[in-house]
């Protein structure tokens, strides 16, 4: 008897979806009767018109960057266009369904203002990032220049070639150093020369090689400061701000005729050494008599060997 | 005198500071020897001495095959001179030197000397 019930129930519920849906599809065989081939021609207008924008998209890109523009304003012109194209073939299509184009231009605009008008007031309390397209930053681990940067994630190409895809959200909850926000920047020259040489002339020679370079700013100055007293040596450290754009290079070169000017005034760099100092050790009147007066004797080895010995047991 | 006059006097007469550097030679051609700039008067110079030495060092090690057989492209007197086309020292030696020296008629600047020097 159950089992005849809910067979029941079953065909009861199947007829009633059935009821309900026949309307349904008549509606649908009549809009595709009388609105079919709009429908169609506008589908196929959406496609192919987001296919052939993807295309002058590229070709504008490309053509852009062989002009030698900045990379930055390729990206903006590239964007501003893109979306202009695409708003065409979405209105187009939408024109081809039947919709009139004074309202679509309305809704348009109305989406535009709306998100303008947001963007604007809630500028200040949306997430920005501390570089732009260009600038060369650290973030994390990572050091190099930025490529690009989505809505999702920023493109960063480090310099030994590598493209990283790093998460925007990584990159705010990250300290970011951008060598791109101030003008110029401290190069470091530091070097260690040995005790024995002209300190004056040492110091007097690296600041002639920052000052004579043409990259270097001449405000603030070059100045050579006495940075340490080691047991080793004197260390001198040369400081002169330099260009971000030059830096490295600079950097390197400065370094290089460092050594090479250091070399020719004949200042000698130091180097890490030890040097070992001889005790002898005085011995009783008749070992001196002996053939071997400044020398240890294999006794005396003996007895410091123990004594290091028992020092090493306690 | 205030320091910053004393600092001015520092800067402008202590250590020549170039703001550029140029690599100057002269090139054989079909016809002549004729005087050359590289980077060009017109363009930007080289910031860097570095640079304009290695520049200079490569164009003559470049161009040695067509000095030994004498044909066009051939560079002499090849050195690194400032913004101010005066001869820059090489930063290694402390001094003037010149590649591929070659006596020209004509006035050469700048004219070398013995061992490179001047």
């Amino acid at each position: 008897m159950e089992n005849e019930k809910e067979q029941f129930n079953f065909v009861q519920q199947n007829t009633e979806t059935s009821v309900t849906e026949i309307p349904r599809l008549q509606l649908l065989g009549e809009t595709m009767t009388y609105h079919g081939t709009e429908m169609a021609l506008g589908l196929v207008l959406l496609i192919v018109g987001l296919l052939v924008v993807r295309w002058i998209d590229r070709g504008l890109r490309a053509g852009l960057l062989k002009l030698k523009l900045k990379s930055q304003y390729v990206m903006t012109v590239g964007n501003v266009v893109y979306v202009m194209l695409v708003a065409m073939v979405i209105m187009a299509s939408a024109v081809q369904l039947g919709a009139k184009p004074l309202n679509i231009l309305r809704l348009i605009t109305i989406i535009t203002l709306v998100i303008t008008g947001l963007l604007i007031f809630l500028r200040p309390f949306l997430p920005s990032l501390p570089f732009k397209t260009g600038n060369t930053v650290k973030a994390g681990n990572l050091l190099g220049k930025v490529e690009a940067i989505t809505f999702i994630n920023t493109r960063l190409r480090t310099f030994d070639g590598k493209t990283f895809f790093v998460p925007n959200r990584q990159i705010l909850n990250d300290i970011v150093i951008n060598y791109n926000y101030t003008q110029t920047r401290r190069v470091k020259i530091d070097v260690n020369v040995r005790y024995d040489q002209d300190l004056l002339k040492a110091k007097r020679t690296l600041e002639a090689v920052m000052t004579a370079d043409p990259r270097v700013k001449p405000k603030p100055g070059p100045m050579v400061y006495v940075l340490n007293l080691t047991k080793d040596c004197v260390e001198l450290g040369g400081r002169c701000w330099i260009d971000n754009k030059d830096y490295w290079v600079a950097r390197c070169d400065l370094q290089e005729k460092t050594k090479l000017r250091f070399d020719l005034e004949g200042i000698r760099f130091a180097y890490p050494q030890l040097d070992l100092h001889m005790k002898t050790v005085a011995l009783p009147d008749d070992d001196l008599k002996s053939s071997k007066p400044n020398r240890l004797r294999d006794t005396d080895y003996n007895e410091l060997n123990n004594e290091l010995n028992n020092e090493e047991m306690i | 005198m205030k320091v910053a006059e004393g600092l001015k006097i520092i800067n402008e007469g202590w250590i020549h500071k170039p703001k550029g550097f140029r690599v100057k030679f002269h090139k054989q051609t079909e016809t002549c020897i004729e005087p050359g700039l590289s980077p060009p008067a017109e363009a930007a110079p080289f910031t860097s001495d570095v640079t304009a030495w290695r520049y200079a060092w490569k164009l003559w090690q470049s161009t040695l095959d067509e000095h030994k057989t004498g044909t066009p492209g051939a560079l002499y007197n090849i050195t690194v001179v400032d913004d101010q086309d005066q001869p820059a020292r090489f930063y290694a030696t402390g001094k003037f030197e010149m590649y591929n020296t070659k006596n020209i008629d004509g006035p050469i600047e700048p004219s070398p000397e013995k061992n490179g020097e001047r």
